[in-house]
Protein backbone atom coordinates (compact mmCIF):
# COMPACT_ATOMS: atom_id res chain seq x y z
CA UNK A 1 0.00 0.00 0.00
CA UNK A 2 1.06 3.39 -0.68
CA UNK A 3 0.19 6.49 1.23
CA UNK A 4 0.10 9.89 1.04
CA UNK A 5 -0.25 11.87 4.42
CA UNK A 6 -1.12 15.64 4.10
CA UNK A 7 1.11 15.80 1.41
CA UNK A 8 2.04 19.44 0.14
CA UNK A 9 4.23 19.64 -2.99
CA UNK A 10 6.06 22.58 -5.50
CA UNK A 11 7.23 21.98 -8.34
CA UNK A 12 9.82 24.64 -9.69
CA UNK A 13 9.60 26.14 -6.65
CA UNK A 14 6.02 27.22 -6.79
CA UNK A 15 3.66 25.73 -4.63
CA UNK A 16 0.91 23.14 -6.12
CA UNK A 17 -0.63 20.75 -3.93
CA UNK A 18 -1.94 21.83 -0.19
CA UNK A 19 -2.81 19.03 2.09
CA UNK A 20 -3.25 16.03 -0.08
CA UNK A 21 -4.24 12.58 1.37
CA UNK A 22 -4.57 9.33 -1.20
CA UNK A 23 -3.95 5.72 -0.76
CA UNK A 24 -3.21 3.40 -3.28
CA UNK A 25 -3.65 -0.27 -2.75
CA UNK A 26 -1.21 -3.41 -3.76
CA UNK A 27 -1.97 -5.21 -6.51
CA UNK A 28 -4.82 -2.94 -7.80
CA UNK A 29 -4.44 -0.84 -10.71
CA UNK A 30 -5.44 2.76 -9.81
CA UNK A 31 -6.05 5.81 -12.33
CA UNK A 32 -5.26 9.00 -11.04
CA UNK A 33 -7.91 11.41 -13.63
CA UNK A 34 -8.90 15.17 -13.34
CA UNK A 35 -8.78 18.01 -15.95
CA UNK A 36 -5.63 19.76 -17.28
CA UNK A 37 -4.09 21.32 -14.47
CA UNK A 38 -5.42 20.00 -11.75
CA UNK A 39 -2.24 18.58 -10.08
CA UNK A 40 -2.37 14.90 -11.16
CA UNK A 41 1.50 14.87 -12.55
CA UNK A 42 2.66 17.00 -9.52
CA UNK A 43 1.21 14.58 -7.22
CA UNK A 44 2.81 11.60 -8.22
CA UNK A 45 6.20 13.57 -9.01
CA UNK A 46 6.27 13.40 -5.65
CA UNK A 47 7.27 9.67 -5.76
CA UNK A 48 10.63 10.54 -8.24
CA UNK A 49 11.67 14.04 -6.39
CA UNK A 50 10.11 16.11 -9.34
CA UNK A 51 8.41 17.36 -7.59
CA UNK A 52 9.52 18.39 -4.34
CA UNK A 53 7.30 17.23 -1.03
CA UNK A 54 7.15 20.48 1.52
CA UNK A 55 5.31 18.87 4.22
CA UNK A 56 3.30 15.65 5.22
CA UNK A 57 4.75 12.04 4.66
CA UNK A 58 4.67 9.32 2.15
CA UNK A 59 4.56 5.38 3.31
CA UNK A 60 5.06 2.90 1.31
CA UNK A 61 3.94 -0.37 2.70
CA UNK A 62 4.68 1.60 6.32
CA UNK A 63 8.41 2.64 5.48
CA UNK A 64 8.65 6.20 5.33
CA UNK A 65 9.27 6.63 1.42
CA UNK A 66 10.66 10.25 1.45
CA UNK A 67 13.81 8.95 3.84
CA UNK A 68 14.65 6.25 1.11
CA UNK A 69 17.81 7.16 -0.61
CA UNK A 70 17.27 8.31 -3.70
CA UNK A 71 18.41 4.87 -5.58
CA UNK A 72 16.36 2.95 -2.95
CA UNK A 73 13.16 4.39 -4.25
CA UNK A 74 13.98 3.37 -8.02
CA UNK A 75 13.89 -0.39 -6.73
CA UNK A 76 10.47 0.42 -4.95
CA UNK A 77 8.68 2.01 -7.02
CA UNK A 78 9.55 2.63 -11.10
CA UNK A 79 8.70 5.81 -12.67
CA UNK A 80 7.62 6.71 -16.39
CA UNK A 81 7.22 10.51 -16.54
CA UNK A 82 5.26 11.45 -19.60
CA UNK A 83 7.79 14.50 -20.67
CA UNK A 84 10.29 13.45 -23.05
CA UNK A 85 12.86 15.97 -22.93
CA UNK A 86 15.33 14.28 -24.64
CA UNK A 87 14.83 11.59 -27.06
CA UNK A 88 17.76 8.97 -26.50
CA UNK A 89 19.58 7.98 -29.52
CA UNK A 90 20.29 4.53 -28.40
CA UNK A 91 19.58 1.06 -29.46
CA UNK A 92 16.30 -0.07 -27.54
CA UNK A 93 18.09 -2.76 -25.75
CA UNK A 94 20.92 -0.25 -23.93
CA UNK A 95 17.36 2.02 -23.54
CA UNK A 96 15.78 -1.13 -21.74
CA UNK A 97 19.15 -2.01 -19.65
CA UNK A 98 19.67 1.56 -18.37
CA UNK A 99 16.12 -0.34 -16.33
CA UNK A 100 18.81 -1.53 -13.97
CA UNK A 101 20.59 1.35 -13.16
CA UNK A 102 19.35 1.04 -9.51
CA UNK A 103 20.22 -2.16 -9.03
CA UNK A 104 23.74 -2.03 -10.38
CA UNK A 105 26.42 -2.25 -7.72
CA UNK A 106 29.51 0.30 -7.55
CA UNK A 107 31.11 -1.55 -10.26
CA UNK A 108 28.28 -1.20 -12.83
CA UNK A 109 28.42 -4.73 -13.81
CA UNK A 110 25.59 -6.61 -15.13
CA UNK A 111 24.44 -10.29 -13.66
CA UNK A 112 22.73 -13.46 -15.14
CA UNK A 113 19.64 -11.78 -13.45
CA UNK A 114 20.20 -8.25 -15.28
CA UNK A 115 20.45 -9.74 -18.18
CA UNK A 116 17.15 -11.65 -17.95
CA UNK A 117 15.15 -9.24 -16.82
CA UNK A 118 16.30 -7.05 -19.40
CA UNK A 119 15.51 -9.73 -22.18
CA UNK A 120 11.98 -10.73 -20.11
CA UNK A 121 10.44 -6.74 -19.89
CA UNK A 122 11.64 -6.91 -24.17
CA UNK A 123 9.23 -9.72 -24.66
CA UNK A 124 6.46 -8.20 -22.34
CA UNK A 125 6.42 -5.49 -24.15
CA UNK A 126 6.69 -6.54 -27.31
CA UNK A 127 10.04 -4.54 -28.86
CA UNK A 128 12.28 -7.82 -28.48
CA UNK A 129 11.83 -7.81 -32.16
CA UNK A 130 13.74 -3.85 -32.19
CA UNK A 131 16.34 -4.54 -29.72
CA UNK A 132 19.06 -3.36 -31.82
CA UNK A 133 17.27 -0.36 -33.90
CA UNK A 134 17.64 2.83 -32.85
CA UNK A 135 15.14 4.62 -30.22
CA UNK A 136 14.86 7.82 -32.08
CA UNK A 137 14.05 6.37 -35.51
CA UNK A 138 10.98 4.01 -34.32
CA UNK A 139 7.77 5.51 -34.15
CA UNK A 140 6.12 6.60 -31.34
CA UNK A 141 4.21 3.59 -30.38
CA UNK A 142 7.05 1.85 -30.28
CA UNK A 143 9.41 4.25 -28.76
CA UNK A 144 6.84 4.45 -25.50
CA UNK A 145 6.77 0.92 -25.75
CA UNK A 146 10.65 0.73 -24.94
CA UNK A 147 10.65 2.76 -22.48
CA UNK A 148 7.90 1.34 -20.97
CA UNK A 149 10.47 -1.91 -21.28
CA UNK A 150 12.61 0.17 -19.26
CA UNK A 151 10.05 1.12 -16.58
CA UNK A 152 9.75 -2.69 -16.10
CA UNK A 153 13.23 -3.93 -15.90
CA UNK A 154 13.40 -1.72 -12.70
CA UNK A 155 11.41 -4.98 -11.58
CA UNK A 156 9.44 -2.97 -9.10
CA UNK A 157 6.41 -3.87 -7.24
CA UNK A 158 4.65 -0.73 -8.03
CA UNK A 159 4.67 0.93 -11.42
CA UNK A 160 3.58 4.07 -11.76
CA UNK A 161 3.13 6.22 -15.31
CA UNK A 162 2.15 9.17 -16.19
CA UNK A 163 -0.50 9.68 -18.98
CA UNK A 164 0.93 6.55 -21.07
CA UNK A 165 -1.40 6.33 -23.64
CA UNK A 166 -1.79 9.98 -24.60
CA UNK A 167 0.35 10.30 -27.67
CA UNK A 168 -0.47 6.61 -28.84
CA UNK A 169 -3.24 5.87 -31.58
CA UNK A 170 -5.64 3.46 -31.07
CA UNK A 171 -4.00 0.08 -31.39
CA UNK A 172 -1.54 1.38 -29.39
CA UNK A 173 -3.64 2.22 -26.47
CA UNK A 174 -5.10 -1.12 -26.84
CA UNK A 175 -2.19 -2.90 -26.81
CA UNK A 176 -0.70 -0.69 -23.48
CA UNK A 177 -3.33 -1.59 -21.59
CA UNK A 178 -3.59 -5.48 -22.09
CA UNK A 179 -0.43 -5.08 -20.68
CA UNK A 180 -1.02 -2.75 -18.12
CA UNK A 181 -3.91 -5.64 -16.91
CA UNK A 182 -1.33 -8.05 -17.43
CA UNK A 183 1.10 -6.57 -15.01
CA UNK A 184 -1.66 -6.69 -12.25
CA UNK A 185 -2.17 -10.65 -12.64
CA UNK A 186 1.20 -10.54 -12.31
CA UNK A 187 1.05 -8.99 -8.93
CA UNK A 188 2.17 -5.94 -9.55
CA UNK A 189 0.34 -2.44 -8.36
CA UNK A 190 -0.15 0.11 -10.70
CA UNK A 191 -0.55 3.84 -10.59
CA UNK A 192 -1.34 5.08 -14.18
CA UNK A 193 -2.74 9.33 -15.07
CA UNK A 194 -4.88 8.89 -17.78
CA UNK A 195 -6.92 11.29 -20.02
CA UNK A 196 -9.52 9.28 -21.37
CA UNK A 197 -11.99 8.43 -18.70
CA UNK A 198 -13.53 5.76 -20.34
CA UNK A 199 -10.51 3.88 -20.07
CA UNK A 200 -9.65 4.55 -16.87
CA UNK A 201 -12.83 3.51 -15.74
CA UNK A 202 -12.44 0.34 -18.03
CA UNK A 203 -9.10 -1.15 -16.43
CA UNK A 204 -8.87 0.03 -13.19
CA UNK A 205 -10.20 -0.98 -9.76
CA UNK A 206 -10.03 2.48 -7.92
CA UNK A 207 -10.64 6.00 -9.65
CA UNK A 208 -8.61 8.86 -7.88
CA UNK A 209 -10.31 11.85 -9.07
CA UNK A 210 -9.20 15.01 -8.66
CA UNK A 211 -10.10 18.61 -9.31
CA UNK A 212 -8.81 21.95 -8.39
CA UNK A 213 -5.74 20.81 -6.86
CA UNK A 214 -7.67 18.50 -4.30
CA UNK A 215 -8.76 14.95 -4.90
CA UNK A 216 -12.28 15.27 -5.79
CA UNK A 217 -12.89 11.78 -4.60
CA UNK A 218 -11.73 7.89 -4.10
CA UNK A 219 -14.40 5.45 -5.49
CA UNK A 220 -14.05 2.46 -7.58
CA UNK A 221 -15.09 2.68 -11.24
CA UNK A 222 -18.79 1.33 -10.02
CA UNK A 223 -19.05 3.84 -7.44
CA UNK A 224 -18.32 7.19 -9.38
CA UNK A 225 -20.67 5.62 -11.97
CA UNK A 226 -23.40 5.66 -9.30
CA UNK A 227 -22.74 8.74 -7.72
CA UNK A 228 -22.39 10.46 -10.97
CA UNK A 229 -19.01 11.80 -9.60
CA UNK A 230 -17.41 12.51 -13.17
CA UNK A 231 -20.56 14.03 -14.12
CA UNK A 232 -20.47 16.74 -11.39
CA UNK A 233 -16.41 16.93 -11.56
CA UNK A 234 -15.95 17.71 -14.99
CA UNK A 235 -19.19 19.09 -16.03
CA UNK A 236 -19.59 16.51 -18.66
CA UNK A 237 -22.76 14.00 -18.91
CA UNK A 238 -22.52 10.24 -19.87
CA UNK A 239 -23.41 7.74 -21.99
CA UNK A 240 -23.43 3.90 -21.02
CA UNK A 241 -23.18 1.31 -23.84
CA UNK A 242 -22.64 -2.39 -23.27
CA UNK A 243 -22.59 -5.56 -25.02
CA UNK A 244 -21.58 -9.17 -24.44
CA UNK A 245 -18.19 -8.03 -23.67
CA UNK A 246 -18.63 -5.21 -21.43
CA UNK A 247 -19.67 -1.40 -20.44
CA UNK A 248 -18.69 1.18 -22.84
CA UNK A 249 -18.10 5.05 -21.69
CA UNK A 250 -18.99 7.48 -23.45
CA UNK A 251 -18.86 11.46 -22.25
CA UNK A 252 -19.48 14.22 -23.90
CA UNK B 1 34.29 -2.67 -30.06
CA UNK B 2 37.25 -3.93 -28.36
CA UNK B 3 39.19 -3.87 -31.76
CA UNK B 4 38.16 -0.13 -32.52
CA UNK B 5 39.60 0.82 -28.56
CA UNK B 6 42.47 -1.19 -29.69
CA UNK B 7 43.45 0.98 -32.94
CA UNK B 8 42.72 4.00 -31.23
CA UNK B 9 44.97 3.09 -28.17
CA UNK B 10 47.34 2.30 -30.79
CA UNK B 11 47.43 4.88 -32.72
CA UNK B 12 47.42 7.30 -30.22
CA UNK B 13 50.93 5.73 -29.26
CA UNK B 14 51.93 5.93 -32.84
CA UNK B 15 51.64 9.59 -32.80
CA UNK B 16 53.13 9.57 -29.21
CA UNK B 17 56.33 8.22 -30.05
CA UNK B 18 56.12 10.79 -33.47
CA UNK B 19 55.43 13.78 -31.55
CA UNK B 20 58.75 12.67 -29.91
CA UNK B 21 60.61 11.66 -32.71
CA UNK B 22 59.83 14.50 -35.55
CA UNK B 23 60.77 17.95 -34.99
CA UNK B 24 62.80 21.25 -36.07
CA UNK B 25 66.16 19.04 -35.39
CA UNK B 26 66.10 15.32 -37.10
CA UNK B 27 66.68 12.48 -34.88
CA UNK B 28 66.27 8.54 -35.90
CA UNK B 29 63.84 6.54 -34.26
CA UNK B 30 66.50 4.02 -33.07
CA UNK B 31 68.62 6.82 -31.21
CA UNK B 32 64.75 8.34 -29.79
CA UNK B 33 63.88 4.79 -28.06
CA UNK B 34 67.81 4.84 -26.98
CA UNK B 35 67.41 7.56 -25.19
CA UNK B 36 63.79 6.69 -23.77
CA UNK B 37 64.73 3.88 -22.22
CA UNK B 38 67.74 5.52 -20.54
CA UNK B 39 70.65 5.45 -22.25
CA UNK B 40 73.28 8.23 -24.13
CA UNK B 41 72.64 10.06 -21.30
CA UNK B 42 75.56 12.46 -22.25
CA UNK B 43 74.10 13.11 -25.91
CA UNK B 44 72.28 16.48 -27.13
CA UNK B 45 69.06 13.76 -28.20
CA UNK B 46 68.76 13.03 -24.54
CA UNK B 47 68.42 16.67 -23.71
CA UNK B 48 66.31 17.05 -26.49
CA UNK B 49 63.95 14.16 -25.82
CA UNK B 50 63.92 14.49 -22.05
CA UNK B 51 63.62 18.27 -21.55
CA UNK B 52 61.86 19.29 -24.92
CA UNK B 53 60.14 16.48 -26.87
CA UNK B 54 58.99 14.23 -24.34
CA UNK B 55 57.00 17.03 -21.81
CA UNK B 56 55.17 18.62 -25.11
CA UNK B 57 54.28 15.28 -26.09
CA UNK B 58 52.84 14.17 -23.01
CA UNK B 59 51.40 17.98 -22.74
CA UNK B 60 49.53 17.95 -25.93
CA UNK B 61 48.60 14.34 -24.80
CA UNK B 62 46.96 15.43 -21.71
CA UNK B 63 45.71 18.39 -23.77
CA UNK B 64 43.53 16.64 -26.11
CA UNK B 65 42.47 13.77 -23.19
CA UNK B 66 40.65 16.96 -21.02
CA UNK B 67 39.37 18.86 -23.60
CA UNK B 68 37.85 16.07 -25.24
CA UNK B 69 36.19 14.70 -22.23
CA UNK B 70 35.45 18.08 -20.86
CA UNK B 71 33.69 17.96 -24.09
CA UNK B 72 31.73 14.92 -23.64
CA UNK B 73 30.99 15.76 -20.37
CA UNK B 74 29.00 18.86 -20.39
CA UNK B 75 27.06 17.91 -24.00
CA UNK B 76 25.37 15.05 -21.76
CA UNK B 77 25.05 17.51 -18.44
CA UNK B 78 23.64 19.92 -20.82
CA UNK B 79 21.66 17.69 -23.18
CA UNK B 80 23.28 19.76 -25.61
CA UNK B 81 25.00 18.54 -28.49
CA UNK B 82 26.87 22.06 -29.44
CA UNK B 83 28.46 22.03 -25.75
CA UNK B 84 32.18 21.92 -25.54
CA UNK B 85 34.40 24.18 -23.39
CA UNK B 86 34.81 26.21 -25.93
CA UNK B 87 31.08 27.42 -27.53
CA UNK B 88 29.99 27.91 -23.53
CA UNK B 89 32.76 29.73 -22.28
CA UNK B 90 34.23 27.53 -19.83
CA UNK B 91 37.89 27.69 -21.88
CA UNK B 92 37.41 31.66 -21.77
CA UNK B 93 36.67 31.57 -18.02
CA UNK B 94 39.80 29.62 -17.17
CA UNK B 95 41.84 32.44 -19.30
CA UNK B 96 40.81 35.23 -17.47
CA UNK B 97 41.52 33.77 -14.32
CA UNK B 98 44.71 32.94 -15.35
CA UNK B 99 45.46 36.45 -16.77
CA UNK B 100 44.17 37.92 -13.56
CA UNK B 101 46.10 35.52 -11.29
CA UNK B 102 49.36 36.80 -13.68
CA UNK B 103 48.41 40.00 -13.20
CA UNK B 104 47.75 39.87 -9.06
CA UNK B 105 50.36 36.62 -8.39
CA UNK B 106 53.08 39.04 -9.98
CA UNK B 107 53.75 36.24 -11.97
CA UNK B 108 53.67 33.08 -9.64
CA UNK B 109 53.49 30.14 -11.58
CA UNK B 110 52.32 27.84 -8.71
CA UNK B 111 48.67 29.36 -8.26
CA UNK B 112 47.84 29.37 -11.82
CA UNK B 113 46.54 25.56 -12.76
CA UNK B 114 44.07 26.38 -9.44
CA UNK B 115 42.87 29.65 -11.30
CA UNK B 116 42.13 28.20 -14.08
CA UNK B 117 39.88 25.87 -12.50
CA UNK B 118 38.37 28.50 -10.92
CA UNK B 119 37.20 30.38 -13.23
CA UNK B 120 36.40 27.60 -15.48
CA UNK B 121 34.05 26.02 -12.92
CA UNK B 122 32.86 29.82 -11.91
CA UNK B 123 32.06 30.08 -15.88
CA UNK B 124 30.28 26.80 -15.93
CA UNK B 125 28.02 26.94 -12.71
CA UNK B 126 27.48 30.72 -14.24
CA UNK B 127 26.45 29.48 -17.81
CA UNK B 128 24.60 26.29 -16.30
CA UNK B 129 22.53 28.57 -13.60
CA UNK B 130 21.60 30.98 -16.36
CA UNK B 131 20.32 27.94 -18.71
CA UNK B 132 18.28 26.27 -15.40
CA UNK B 133 16.54 29.57 -14.38
CA UNK B 134 15.55 30.87 -17.53
CA UNK B 135 14.76 27.54 -18.19
CA UNK B 136 16.33 28.71 -21.30
CA UNK B 137 16.66 26.61 -24.66
CA UNK B 138 19.34 25.25 -25.89
CA UNK B 139 20.40 27.69 -28.67
CA UNK B 140 20.05 30.59 -25.95
CA UNK B 141 22.88 28.39 -23.56
CA UNK B 142 25.11 28.61 -26.81
CA UNK B 143 24.32 32.12 -27.59
CA UNK B 144 25.22 33.02 -23.57
CA UNK B 145 27.88 30.90 -23.72
CA UNK B 146 29.32 32.72 -26.79
CA UNK B 147 28.22 36.83 -25.39
CA UNK B 148 30.03 35.49 -22.12
CA UNK B 149 33.32 34.06 -23.70
CA UNK B 150 33.89 37.33 -26.20
CA UNK B 151 33.24 39.30 -22.48
CA UNK B 152 36.36 37.50 -21.16
CA UNK B 153 38.10 37.21 -23.91
CA UNK B 154 37.85 41.29 -24.02
CA UNK B 155 39.09 41.48 -20.15
CA UNK B 156 41.99 38.76 -21.42
CA UNK B 157 43.16 41.22 -24.29
CA UNK B 158 42.66 44.13 -21.63
CA UNK B 159 45.00 42.69 -19.24
CA UNK B 160 47.53 41.96 -21.60
CA UNK B 161 47.36 45.26 -23.31
CA UNK B 162 47.66 47.33 -20.24
CA UNK B 163 50.63 44.77 -18.35
CA UNK B 164 53.16 44.14 -20.45
CA UNK B 165 55.02 42.47 -18.54
CA UNK B 166 52.83 39.56 -18.23
CA UNK B 167 55.15 36.48 -19.40
CA UNK B 168 52.39 35.43 -21.97
CA UNK B 169 52.43 35.31 -25.46
CA UNK B 170 48.87 36.94 -25.97
CA UNK B 171 48.62 35.37 -29.81
CA UNK B 172 49.92 31.45 -28.99
CA UNK B 173 47.59 31.85 -25.15
CA UNK B 174 44.20 33.07 -27.36
CA UNK B 175 44.95 30.44 -30.47
CA UNK B 176 46.25 27.59 -28.07
CA UNK B 177 49.96 26.41 -27.95
CA UNK B 178 52.04 23.86 -26.65
CA UNK B 179 55.51 25.34 -27.35
CA UNK B 180 57.79 25.41 -24.30
CA UNK B 181 56.08 22.88 -22.43
CA UNK B 182 58.17 21.53 -19.61
CA UNK B 183 57.64 19.06 -16.63
CA UNK B 184 57.37 22.10 -14.66
CA UNK B 185 54.53 22.93 -16.63
CA UNK B 186 52.59 19.90 -16.14
CA UNK B 187 53.19 18.90 -12.81
CA UNK B 188 50.01 20.34 -11.40
CA UNK B 189 47.71 20.28 -14.14
CA UNK B 190 48.53 16.57 -15.28
CA UNK B 191 48.53 15.15 -11.92
CA UNK B 192 44.71 17.10 -11.60
CA UNK B 193 44.08 15.79 -15.35
CA UNK B 194 44.75 12.57 -14.61
CA UNK B 195 42.76 12.03 -11.49
CA UNK B 196 39.59 13.84 -13.33
CA UNK B 197 40.05 11.67 -16.04
CA UNK B 198 39.46 8.30 -13.94
CA UNK B 199 36.92 10.03 -11.72
CA UNK B 200 34.89 10.43 -15.28
CA UNK B 201 35.20 6.75 -15.77
CA UNK B 202 33.65 5.74 -12.62
CA UNK B 203 30.88 8.19 -13.76
CA UNK B 204 30.48 7.03 -17.12
CA UNK B 205 26.84 4.72 -16.42
CA UNK B 206 25.77 8.04 -14.11
CA UNK B 207 26.56 10.45 -17.41
CA UNK B 208 24.16 8.19 -19.84
CA UNK B 209 21.31 8.02 -17.19
CA UNK B 210 21.68 11.77 -17.05
CA UNK B 211 21.58 11.62 -20.88
CA UNK B 212 17.91 10.36 -20.88
CA UNK B 213 16.74 13.63 -19.85
CA UNK B 214 16.35 15.00 -15.97
CA UNK B 215 12.83 13.37 -15.57
CA UNK B 216 13.95 9.54 -16.24
CA UNK B 217 17.26 9.74 -14.87
CA UNK B 218 15.40 10.92 -11.72
CA UNK B 219 12.80 7.93 -12.23
CA UNK B 220 16.03 5.66 -12.17
CA UNK B 221 17.21 6.71 -8.62
CA UNK B 222 19.87 8.49 -9.80
CA UNK B 223 20.41 12.13 -7.62
CA UNK B 224 20.44 14.10 -10.50
CA UNK B 225 21.58 17.80 -8.94
CA UNK B 226 24.62 16.12 -7.14
CA UNK B 227 25.96 14.33 -10.50
CA UNK B 228 25.51 16.95 -12.59
CA UNK B 229 27.85 19.30 -10.28
CA UNK B 230 30.52 16.99 -9.88
CA UNK B 231 30.16 16.10 -13.58
CA UNK B 232 30.64 20.38 -14.26
CA UNK B 233 33.88 20.06 -11.47
CA UNK B 234 35.26 17.46 -13.33
CA UNK B 235 34.80 19.00 -16.95
CA UNK B 236 35.80 22.50 -15.34
CA UNK B 237 39.16 20.61 -13.59
CA UNK B 238 39.79 19.06 -16.76
CA UNK B 239 39.45 22.22 -19.34
CA UNK B 240 40.67 25.04 -16.71
CA UNK B 241 43.83 22.28 -16.44
CA UNK B 242 44.73 22.40 -19.83
CA UNK B 243 44.16 26.08 -20.63
CA UNK B 244 46.51 26.51 -17.64
CA UNK B 245 49.52 25.35 -19.55
CA UNK B 246 48.24 25.50 -23.35
CA UNK B 247 45.73 28.63 -23.49
CA UNK B 248 42.58 28.25 -25.79
CA UNK B 249 42.86 25.36 -28.05
CA UNK B 250 39.52 25.14 -29.25
CA UNK B 251 37.49 22.58 -31.83
CA UNK B 252 39.29 19.65 -29.66
CA UNK B 253 36.57 19.88 -26.97
CA UNK B 254 33.69 20.46 -29.61
CA UNK B 255 35.11 18.08 -32.74
CA UNK B 256 36.68 14.88 -31.23
CA UNK B 257 33.58 14.04 -29.09
CA UNK B 258 31.00 14.37 -32.16
CA UNK B 259 33.39 12.53 -34.02
CA UNK B 260 33.68 9.41 -31.81
CA UNK B 261 29.77 9.55 -31.24
CA UNK B 262 29.61 8.64 -35.03
CA UNK B 263 31.93 6.10 -34.87
CA UNK B 264 31.25 4.43 -31.75
CA UNK B 265 27.41 5.85 -30.56
CA UNK B 266 26.43 7.67 -27.68
CA UNK B 267 26.76 5.26 -24.99
CA UNK B 268 29.14 7.58 -22.34
CA UNK B 269 31.22 4.15 -21.32
CA UNK B 270 32.76 3.89 -24.74
CA UNK B 271 32.22 7.85 -25.83
CA UNK B 272 34.48 8.77 -22.95
CA UNK B 273 37.44 6.74 -23.25
CA UNK B 274 37.08 7.16 -27.08
CA UNK B 275 37.17 10.50 -27.03
CA UNK B 276 39.57 10.80 -24.79
CA UNK B 277 42.10 8.46 -26.94
CA UNK B 278 41.29 10.03 -30.16
CA UNK B 279 41.41 13.86 -28.64
CA UNK B 280 44.96 12.76 -27.28
CA UNK B 281 46.06 11.72 -31.18
CA UNK B 282 44.25 14.50 -32.94
CA UNK B 283 46.10 17.44 -30.53
CA UNK B 284 49.05 15.74 -30.84
CA UNK B 285 48.94 15.29 -35.12
CA UNK B 286 48.22 18.90 -35.10
CA UNK B 287 51.28 19.72 -32.83
CA UNK B 288 53.68 17.70 -35.17
CA UNK B 289 52.37 19.16 -38.13
CA UNK B 290 52.68 22.80 -36.81
CA UNK B 291 55.86 21.88 -36.20
CA UNK B 292 56.89 19.93 -38.76
CA UNK B 293 55.29 21.82 -42.12
CA UNK B 294 56.88 25.31 -42.22
CA UNK B 295 60.14 24.31 -39.91
CA UNK B 296 62.21 26.22 -38.56
CA UNK B 297 59.19 28.19 -38.07
CA UNK B 298 56.61 27.16 -35.95
CA UNK B 299 52.70 27.01 -36.30
CA UNK B 300 50.62 26.73 -32.53
CA UNK B 301 48.56 23.47 -32.31
CA UNK B 302 45.47 25.45 -32.23
CA UNK B 303 45.45 26.88 -36.16
CA UNK B 304 46.42 23.04 -37.21
CA UNK B 305 43.06 22.27 -35.34
CA UNK B 306 40.93 24.24 -36.89
CA UNK B 307 42.62 23.41 -40.56
CA UNK B 308 42.13 19.98 -39.80
CA UNK B 309 39.18 19.54 -38.13
CA UNK B 310 37.07 21.95 -39.55
CA UNK B 311 36.75 20.02 -42.89
CA UNK B 312 37.11 16.67 -41.37
CA UNK B 313 34.09 17.42 -39.19
CA UNK B 314 32.36 19.33 -42.14
CA UNK B 315 33.01 15.82 -44.00
CA UNK B 316 31.35 13.76 -41.37
CA UNK B 317 28.01 16.28 -41.29
CA UNK B 318 27.41 16.05 -44.76
CA UNK B 319 27.96 11.96 -44.86
CA UNK B 320 24.79 11.15 -43.97
CA UNK B 321 25.16 7.13 -44.51
CA UNK B 322 25.92 5.19 -41.34
CA UNK B 323 26.20 8.41 -39.22
CA UNK B 324 24.77 7.80 -35.96
CA UNK B 325 22.56 10.98 -35.09
CA UNK B 326 24.30 12.66 -32.02
CA UNK B 327 21.98 12.30 -28.63
CA UNK B 328 20.31 15.09 -27.49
Amino acid sequence: MLEFYNVSASCGGVPILNDISVCFQKGEITAVIGPNGCGKTTLLQCLNGASKVTSGAIALEGADYLAMPHRERARRISFLPQVRTVIPALPVKTLVEHGRFPHLGFSRKKSEKDIAIVREAMQFAHVDAYAAQYADTLSGGIRQRAFFAMALAQDCDYIVLDEPTTYLDLKGQRELTEMILQLKNNGKTVILVLHDIGQALRISDTVVIMHDRKIAATATPEECLRQHIIETVFDVRLKEFSDGEGCYYFFY
Amino acid sequence: MRKKILSLVLLLILCFFAGILLGSVPLSPASVLRCLAGFDRDSTAYVLVHTVRLPRAAGACLAGMGLATAGVLLQYVMNNALASPNTIGVNSGAGFAVMLALLLGNGQASCIPAAAFLGALATSLAIFGLAYMADSSRTTIILAGITVSSFLNAGINTIKLLDTDISVNLTSFMIGSLSGITYEHLKIPGAAILAALLMTFVFARSVNVLGLGDDIARSLGLNVPVVRLSILVLSSMLAGCVVSYAGLLSFVGLVVPHICRRLFGNDARYLLPCSALLGASFVLICDILGRVLFAPFELPAGILMSFIGGPFFLYLLLKKKGGRRVNA
